[in-house]
């Protein structure tokens, strides 16, 4: 861990006033962002290789992983699960240690809960580098992997449960001695977050220790692949959350700081983070609308649910926008929406973030496509699939997160950022290949060309796709060369900047806040949540679970058609 | 309670009339357009296929316009009842065709491409869909869930006359 080098001498504006914990600080955050930067750069490469490989002017090997379905499986998992996780812990101890000015409650534990994320990372990625776990992300039986991968996937689940334990027992110890006082909205947000991530969870962690491990075990030799698809979604939704939200966090309660503005409504935030937390699970289904075993009533149900998740979303777009047009106006701006372009776009924290907004907009509006049952019909599992997942993951989120780490990296390290032009050459090419990648794997999901499929040595490729499938290799260079440049002020700022680190972390401290009290008691919202779980949830187990022959569907290698083992 | 800006309170207005906007637009495509999504039929042993309604896999004609087509997806190649990698049906335009499928083995996609069917075939699971060809062509049929190696072979093809 390069963070762990001896440190230079600390910046006094990074001191807690109260506790001077700055070093152990340091090391934690440190820890948990080099390991997620270590994951996206084993992860994020294989992004543009794919379209090389798909691109039928090219039909490229990918390097390392000849196998397609291999490097798809790794940026999959490495990029989805483990670069955001990681990342996300990381930032969320910063956060509420900064927020609430009291170290995290036992440290000691939150490296504990670093260890099994980090055991589970070498399991899963081993599994992922021998080929025992071609399986994709989505890990659907029954298809079955080596039982290491679902055990590390387990490791980090249970490593996210401890950071939950560690965040909540913070929060408590802060609310004892600050009774009626409204607490900072970066760490509502987080709390909300972990809420609805600890339930969402629960789904994935039934479907792995009573299904998936079992049978990889040999203990049992047949699972429902229905059921497993329902118990993988009740979690794959809320994940998109849980890697939203932090970047949610970032716009809400950082971004007016880094472009001298303030915040339009906190109560309007909260109340955006309680929708967040309430619809994030109910509307899982959306991802099963043309399975089998799911009734169209349950995919009714969902799919209003879904819409109603993008509320928040919609909120959020009022809120930052009005904090981006007092931005704008301060710096000139005077007529209707000229505040829209005069932004701080040469700071790589900001543009990082802005860019990222950008594509949400792309990202949110093809979501609601997606959520729109019959529409669906049309795209489900389509190229354009990616194309508005990688909006959302790959634009807001992964934009914000490398925003973050514009300012975050540089504090861990105590120097200042290696180069702020190769940052802005990184944004500026991510955001133009994306866009590039999104516009035409979009076309070509239209047209009908499938996701996950190795179309360099497909039988067929619809030709009408051909000139979209091709175009998008100009994005793949671009991104290709945005990751090259990532890691070149990565790599630069942790060992060749020699500047001293400027400016604050972002963090708000003291609260001014109108909202009422009642959307902090965590218990009810969490009460709230259940039943709502239960009501959208329970009828889906109910039409999935097969009551009368239990687990009837042998397991299979993904080699080979011969049910395992 | 939450005080709530003018401003705020006309964008919840726009906010709720344009999702429920939406909200209409889906109701209409499934009463007006008849736009459908596969929905429960039935379960089957994929161990014991050859008890079940889709043992022989194939085309069958019903009735003039009318045809039956049972398919059996497996790695990697959907059964028709027809040797070879592509299996190919023909219909006449016009007709309507009854696609009963599922799998034997992993969760595989089936896709007919410039058309409105989509389903995901589950181990388990009958997937049916009733469609109608009315434009003369060439359509494949595409595996859109990742099955293993051979993924990408796994195409059929309906030929539309």
């Amino acid at each position: 861990m390069q963070a762990a080098r001896k440190l230079p001498a600390q910046n006094q504006a990074l001191v807690f006033p109260k506790v001077g914990l700055l070093s152990s600080e340091q090391w934690l955050v440190g820890s948990h962002i080099i390991t997620a930067l270590v994951a996206l750069a084993i992860g994020i490469f294989l992004g543009p290789f794919q379209l090389f490989r798909r691109a039928p002017m090219l039909k490229l090997q990918i390097p390392v992983f000849s196998y397609y379905y291999q490097a798809l499986t790794v940026h999959g998992v490495i990029n989805a699960l483990f670069f955001t996780t990681f990342f996300i812990v990381g930032f969320s101890y910063f956060v509420v240690q900064r927020s609430l000015q009291r170290p995290i409650w036992r440290p000691n534990l939150a490296w504990v809960a670093y260890g099994l994320m980090l055991v589970g990372l070498l399991m899963v990625l081993y599994t992922l580098i021998t080929n025992q776990a071609n399986v994709l992300y989505t890990f659907y039986p029954s298809m079955i992997a080596s039982p290491f991968f679902y055990l590390g996937l387990v490791l980090l689940v249970i490593g996210t449960w401890v950071v939950t334990a560690i965040l909540f027992m913070t929060y408590y110890a802060w609310r004892k001695e600050h009774a009626g006082e409204h607490v900072p909205l970066a760490v509502f947000a987080t709390l909300s977050n972990y809420t609805m991530w600890c339930v969402a969870t629960i789904g994935v962690a039934i479907e792995i220790l009573f299904m998936l491990l079992p049978i990889s075990l040999g203990l049992i030799h047949t699972t429902d692949p229905q059921t497993a698809r329902a118990l993988f979604w009740f979690f794959g939704h809320p994940l998109v959350y849980f890697w939203l939200i932090p970047a949610y966090i970032s716009w809400y309660t950082m971004l007016p700081k880094q472009t001298d503005s303030k915040l339009f409504s906190d109560p309007l935030a909260r109340v955006a983070f309680i929708i967040l937390l309430i619809f994030s699970i109910p509307v899982g289904v959306h991802h099963m609308y043309v399975d089998p075993g799911v009734s169209m009533v349950m995919k009714s149900i969902q799919g209003i649910f879904t819409f109603a998740v993008a509320i928040p979303s919609l909120l959020t777009a009022f809120n930052i926008a009005a904090v981006l047009e007092r931005a704008g106006r301060k710096r000139g701006a005077t007529t209707m929406i000229d505040w829209m372009w005069k932004q701080d776009w040469g700071n790589p924290v900001v543009a990082a973030q802005l860019v990222g907004m950008l594509m949400f907009v792309v990202g949110g509006i093809t979501g609601i496509i997606n959520a729109s049952l019959t529409l669906n019909v049309a795209l489900h599992n389509t190229s354009w699939i990616p194309a508005h997942f990688h909006m959302t993951l790959a634009g807001a989120v992964t934009m914000t997160f490398i925003g973050i780490l514009y300012w975050l990296l540089p504090m861990i390290r105590g120097r200042a950022l290696f180069s702020t032009k190769v940052a802005l050459w990184q944004i500026y090419t991510w955001f133009i290949g994306m866009l590039i990648f999104g516009y035409t794997y979009g076309e070509a999901g239209i047209l009908g060309v499938p996701r996950r499929t190795d179309l360099g040595s497909a039988s067929y490729v619809n030709a009408e796709a051909v000139p979209y499938l091709n175009a998008a290799v100009i994005g793949g260079v671009l991104l290709l060369i945005s990751g090259i440049l990532l890691f070149v002020n990565v790599i630069g700022t942790l060992f060749f900047s020699k500047a001293p680190v400027t400016g604050d972390a972002p963090i708000d401290t003291h609260v001014v806040s109108n909202s009422p009290m009642f959307l902090e008691r965590w218990g009810f919202w969490l009460i709230v949540v259940l039943v709502l779980v239960v009501v959208a949830w329970g009828p889906v187990f109910l039409e999935t679970v097969n009551f009368t022959s239990g687990f009837n569907v042998h397991g299979y290698k993904p080699d080979a058609p011969i049910p395992f083992p | 309670m939450i005080h709530i800006h003018r401003l705020e309170r006309y964008w919840m207005i726009v906010i709720g009339i344009v999702m429920g906007g939406f909200m209409a637009a889906l109701v209409a495509s499934v009463l007006v357009y008849g736009v459908r999504l596969p929905t429960p039929v039935g379960r089957v042993d994929p161990t014991h296929l050859e008890k079940t309604d889709v043992a022989t896999p194939g085309l069958t004609q019903d009735s003039e316009h009318a045809y039956t087509l049972r398919v059996v997806a497996q790695m990697w190649r959907y059964d028709f009842g027809i040797k070879g990698q592509m299996p190919k049906i023909t219909l006449q335009h016009g007709s309507s065709l009854k696609i009963v499928a599922t799998s034997k083995d992993v969760t595989h996609g089936f896709y007919v491409e410039q058309h409105n069917v989509n389903m995901m075939l589950v181990p388990g699971q009958i997937s049916e869909m009733d469609v109608v060809f009315n434009k003369p062509g060439i359509y494949h049929i595409i595996c859109h869930e990742y099955c293993g190696p051979g993924h990408q072979n796994m195409v059929a093809i309906i030929e539309v006359l």
